[in-house]
């Protein structure tokens, strides 16, 4: 499947800001089963200096900075990304769980992808018994990894209300679990908590979910969004499998990756610092189009 | 002297000797110090003993108090964390304690340690090396990948860049084993603190036993500094770099040991802030424009130096700093990503990693460590879990307090089932240890000297001629007899250490030798920073002086109950009023005025009273200690104890006693800086502050007190505030009239306290300032003192009225925007700082 990705962001500023240092994390990423064809990134107001470059987790990054007072900073891509992922393997014929944990623990790798970089807590997702507990509901002993895993995506999606009005970025996963109520990445920092919980190791996914109209209707132009999921290491020979608890689905040629990393604080589309008091306003407009 | 018991009544040196080591006794089961198990005192440690017991009590408590004023007039002292009061910084700030009795070590015995710290220096760097680049120990399974991505101190984005972790400091936790043997307890790599620590140490201990040094030929500790400097510079790609020591601030619990360090080894001491990277280059920010920073000694965290690329929420980093490393435009020590060998869970893997990078055993063992991530070392804890201390494998992610090892054996057998629970749920967050009986080292108490456990952290350095090792250290010891790991943050004191030589010690200091001192007059250029502190710290004294000349006046005229002087009530009422609208006393509905003044004075809701301005004049001048003398430091604790409010109620006059002595303890410091403070840019951006206050505080007065029309009693009132009255006495025989009061404190140039002088000297100092492009056209603060001086000298005091005085006062807030814009946010205005003068 071939998409054309739109995706703008602007802030807009009560006063202006005279200054901004920011790095991007925008632009899609080549690799696990998707080939970026061709992507473009366009800031305005323009910046002084532009740095762009690929980070650790080989995840796209652009650093900006911004000399002149502006009171909107426009964010825009336009990508074009090929999506083709072999199919999921049988859960039940993956390794079992507990061998799973013993060769990440004994991972010989410190590359990006090595189970080695997943399994320890991270900036946004601490250890929390409670959520190994529930995590742990799912992987009886010797059970086969992949089977239990999706079982705990299942969970997630019955157990948990989606609700756009109960957390922000910075809400803790502690309490989001607490409520049973959050967005995709409370949902992905959670069940990452959980598998890491369990020494798994669990990677945090950003990127975009194709969506489809109700029949008869036409596609809304910008109505899409940004999305967010999780990757799970199921030993050497099936490597890395896509979980998205959010809608209870095994990744496929729907999701479209923009970042992959340790948790959201590894993949924010933006981290920065900009001179200037005053309060921002932010606007995301996102439109996937299946092109053939 | 009755803490000292027993020595009291001791008459001669043998008696005194008896009475010191009355039941010394070394602990059961540990090695000791100063005496063997027979109860003989180890050779190296009978000078010192003879010293003291050569000493009476008395004097023997004075040398103590030379040493201990020494630790408190230097200001040297130690944070305790968790103390911190946002209102009040420097509240947690405690004097550090010292013991009067150093650690001695023979130097055979450490020229073992010197040569096992180097060793490990070497081995943990090498190791550094890999881990950031080729990856050949994880590849070939010497090291598991996971004992590194454990720990929140490995840096993912250094991956390959030059220099990633490598280390120019190293220290290390030593501890002696009831064997005698020396162990390695713990490695710190990523910003060693306590070499300030243990140089402070030593200078204590010299003031109080001079002769000592010499007769047991210690080693001196300036020879180290001077490499450590010196491979610093070796570093750099300029000459003559500039290096800057990056401290979090001064709410970090060793901030004073990094002013001390930054003063002592010509270090600027700069702040995340202070930085700024530019096309890939790293400046300081400085009133002279942008300049370029060679090496960067960071203090700080390596997660915390970048909230681009490392941890965004950094507020102590430099935006692009990791940049800059990659395009490998700036040299930071220990590079970033070096905290990752800290980690207990390598410390299992050292003996291994040792032979096969350095082809060497480890000539310094580490305590045996089991990390729990392997199954086998999982086992072999489980079973013995009983005998063992459990420690975290890593730092934990985001806060050290639960970075203690907990002594199995402590533990109820609940706790222990969790404990088991989870090293067999995520074992390879653990660490199993063997549990350390420390040695013990002798502490005054009560009269006589008493075993205490102690560590010893030794720092060692990379020079050009290789790892050089300080011969001395930094000794902690604790309080408690049996305590079994010792930190610093529980009553704990530290020592020095001595390590004695065979030959006399020839002495070195860190200063050239004469003839190669090049003459300089202004050194260095003045961080934006430190003059935007400077500035304050002028503004925030003024503003103290005229909030206490207005509660003077008031209170003075309240006690004179028996002037009935036309106007008196009135000029009470509106001195009271000022109080008000300065912020410095609370509204007076309902409220007697007296009660209001003494609020002004000690009052710390108000944030316009003295006691509040005082306290903020001391954080501001604690930001910049490393730029104020003693003397000057010390006015401070004068001032706030002086405005301490009383715990019974004071009477009018006790409260006018108290303004008047602050005024006196304010004029001495004025005294100071006028005499002491050489008269550089820093000297001018506390007089800037300091004027600019005084000028817009004196048109305040001048509007409110002086209109046509107003009765005689308030124009005194006016000379009062303005310390004019004499002048005036002497110039005008009549009672207090309008024009020419007013041109005395505002137009007259030749009056010290008038507005005019003011606008003078503002005018002088901004023109001694640099500047930043050589066109010939005026800065914009230049422009405005200009303009400011000459509304003055044409103006004419029978034409003032209060929206004249009020054009001057705006003149000067907009001057005082003017310098903060030009010289201190060049961040909100790069379009203003042009990069036209880099250095």
């Amino acid at each position: 499947m071939i998409y054309e990705i739109r995706h703008l962001t602007s802030y807009a500023y009560a006063r202006p800001v005279p200054f901004a240092r920011c790095i991007l994390r925008v632009l899609p990423r080549e690799g696990d089963g998707q080939h970026v064809v061709a992507s473009e990134l366009s800031v305005t107001p323009r910046s002084v200096e532009r740095h762009d470059g690929i980070c650790f987790f080989g995840n796209h990054t652009t650093t900006l900075t911004i000399a002149k007072p502006h009171r909107e900073l426009r964010i825009e891509t336009r990508s074009r990304v090929e999506v083709n992922r072999a199919a999921a393997p049988f859960p039940a014929l993956t390794r079992n769980w507990e061998e799973v944990t013993a060769l990440a623990q004994g991972a010989q790798s410190l590359a990006p992808d090595s189970p080695a970089q997943y399994i320890y807590p991270s900036r946004l997702v601490p250890t929390v018994d409670e959520i190994t507990a529930y995590a742990q509901e799912s992987f009886q002993a010797r059970r086969p990894v992949f089977e239990a895993a999706r079982e705990l995506m299942g969970r997630v999606r019955r157990d948990f209300t989606y609700d756009p009005e109960a957390t922000e970025v910075s809400t803790p996963i502690r309490e989001a679990f607490a409520q049973r109520h959050g967005v995709c990445q409370d949902f992905a920092h959670i069940m990452i908590a959980g598998l890491r919980g369990l020494g798994l190791p669990a990677a945090y996914v950003s990127g975009y979910l194709r969506t489809i109209p109700p029949a008869g209707q036409p596609r809304l132009e910008g109505a899409d969004a940004t999305h967010a999921w999780v990757m799970i290491w199921c030993g050497p020979e099936t490597g890395w499998i896509g979980l998205d608890p959010t809608n209870d689905l095994i990744v496929g040629d729907d999701h479209i990756i923009t970042a992959t990393g340790r948790d959201y604080a590894d993949v924010s589309p933006l981290d920065g610092v900009l001179v200037g008091p005053g309060s921002q306003k932010l606007d995301v407009k996102v439109d996937v189009i299946p092109v053939s | 002297m009755a803490q000292h018991g027993r020595l009291n009544s001791a008459r001669t040196r043998g008696e005194r000797r008896n009475a010191l080591l009355a039941g010394y006794r070394p602990l059961p089961g540990a090695y000791d110090e100063l005496m063997a198990p027979d109860g003989t005192v180890r050779p190296q440690w009978e000078p010192f003993l003879s010293e003291w017991s050569g000493l009476s009590a008395d004097e023997l408590q004075r040398r103590f108090g030379l040493a201990d004023r020494h630790v408190r007039d230097t200001g040297v002292s130690y944070r305790v964390h968790g103390d911190v009061d946002a209102n009040d910084p420097l509240a947690g700030e405690r004097a550090w304690p010292l013991n009067h009795a150093p650690l001695v070590i023979t130097g055979a015995e450490w020229q073992v340690i010197a040569a096992g710290v180097a060793q490990r220096a070497q081995l943990l760097n090498a190791l550094l090396g890999d881990i950031y680049g080729p990856g050949r120990l994880v590849r070939e399974g010497a090291l598991p990948a996971a004992a590194i991505t454990g720990s929140p101190d490995y840096l993912r984005p250094l991956q390959g860049t030059n220099g990633a972790g490598q280390l120019q400091t190293y220290a290390a936790d030593l501890g002696r084993g009831p064997d005698g043997r020396w162990w390695i307890l713990g490695d710190k790599t990523q910003a060693p603190s306590g070499a300030g620590y243990a140089l402070e140490n030593r200078l204590a201990l010299g003031r109080a036993f001079p002769d000592l040094f010499r007769t047991m030929n210690v080693e001196r500790l300036a020879a180290f500094f001077q490499s450590f400097r010196t491979g610093l510079v070796a570093r750099a790609k300029r000459v003559e770099p500039r290096i800057c020591l990056l401290t979090p601030g001064q709410l970090n619990e060793s901030y004073f040991e990094q002013a001390y360090l930054a003063r002592y080894l010509g270090f600027l001491l700069v702040e995340g802030g202070d930085l700024v990277m530019r096309d890939g280059l790293v400046h300081v920010r400085t009133i002279a424009g942008f300049k370029r920073a060679d090496v960067i000694w960071r203090r700080i965290d390596g997660d915390f130096a970048d909230p681009l690329e490392l941890n965004a929420a950094s507020a102590l980093g430099v935006p692009g700093l990791v940049e800059a490393i990659r395009q490998d435009n700036v040299v930071v020590a220990n590079g970033l990503g070096s905290g990752v060998v800290e980690s207990r869970a390598l410390m299992s893997f050292m003996p291994a990693l040792a032979r096969n990078i350095l082809g060497e055993e480890l000539i310094l063992p580490n305590i045996a460590t089991w990390w729990c991530g392997q199954p086998h070392e999982r086992r072999i804890v489980l079973d013995r879990l009983d005998e063992m201390s459990i420690a975290p494998a890593f730092r934990a992610n985001g806060g050290s307090l639960d970075d203690q090892p907990l002594l199995v054996a402590d533990l109820d057998g609940a706790a222990r089932e969790r404990l088991r629970a989870a090293i067999e749920q995520r074992g390879l967050d653990h660490v199993g240890q063997e549990v350390v009986r420390l040695s013990t080292m002798p502490v005054l108490h009560d009269g006589r000297l008493e075993p205490r456990p102690m560590t010893l952290r030794v720092f060692a350095a990379a020079t050009p001629e290789g790892w050089q090792v300080m011969p001395g250290g930094f000794c902690r010891i604790s309080d408690e007899a049996d305590a079994r790991a010792v930190t610093m943050r529980s009553g704990v004191r530290s020592s020095d250490v001595w390590v004695t030589s065979d030959r006399p010690v020839e002495p070195v200091t860190l200063l050239p030798s004469p003839d190669k001192i090049a003459i300089r007059r202004i050194v260095g250029i003045l961080p934006s920073r430190a003059a935007d502190n400077l500035f304050w710290l002028g503004r925030y004294l003024e503003r103290t002086e005229a909030t206490l000349r207005l509660v003077r006046a008031v209170l003075g005229r309240l006690i004179n109950a028996d002037d009935q002087a036309p106007g008196h009530a009135e000029t009470i009422k509106r001195l009271a009023n000022l109080l008000v609208a300065w912020g410095a006393a609370p509204s007076g509905r309902g409220k007697a005025i007296a009660s209001q003044a003494t609020s002004a004075l000690f009052g710390l809701d108000e944030y316009g009273s003295a006691a509040a301005s005082v306290r903020e004049a001391r954080r501001t001048a604690s930001v910049i200690r490393e730029r104020l003398s003693v003397d000057a430091w010390r006015l401070f604790g004068d001032l706030q104890r002086q405005l301490t409010a009383p715990r019974k109620p004071v009477s009018e006059g006790e409260a006018f006693e108290v303004a008047d002595s602050a005024l006196k303890s304010l004029a001495a410091f004025s005294g100071l800086s006028q005499e002491n403070m050489v008269r550089g840019a820093g000297w001018r951006f506390l007089d800037i502050g300091r004027r600019l206050e005084r000028g817009v505080t004196t048109c305040r007065y001048a509007r409110h007190f002086a209109e046509s029309g107003t009765p005689g009693n308030c124009l005194d009132a006016l000379l009062d505030l303005t310390d004019s009255q004499i002048t005036y006495r002497s110039r005008y025989q009549l009672g207090a009239a309008l024009q020419p009061v007013l041109d005395l404190v505002m137009l007259d140039p030749y009056n010290p306290r008038s507005v005019a002088f003011q606008v003078e000297r503002l005018d002088q100092e901004i023109a001694a300032l640099p500047t930043l492009s050589d066109d010939g056209m005026l800065e914009e603060p230049r422009r405005l003192a200009l303009r400011l001086a000459a509304e003055c000298r044409t103006a004419e005091a029978s034409r003032l009225d209060r929206a004249s005085i009020l054009l001057f006062e705006q003149l000067l807030m907009g001057l005082s925007n003017a310098v903060a814009d030009r010289y201190f946010l060049q961040n909100a205005h790069p379009e203003g700082s042009r990069m036209t003068q880099l250095a």
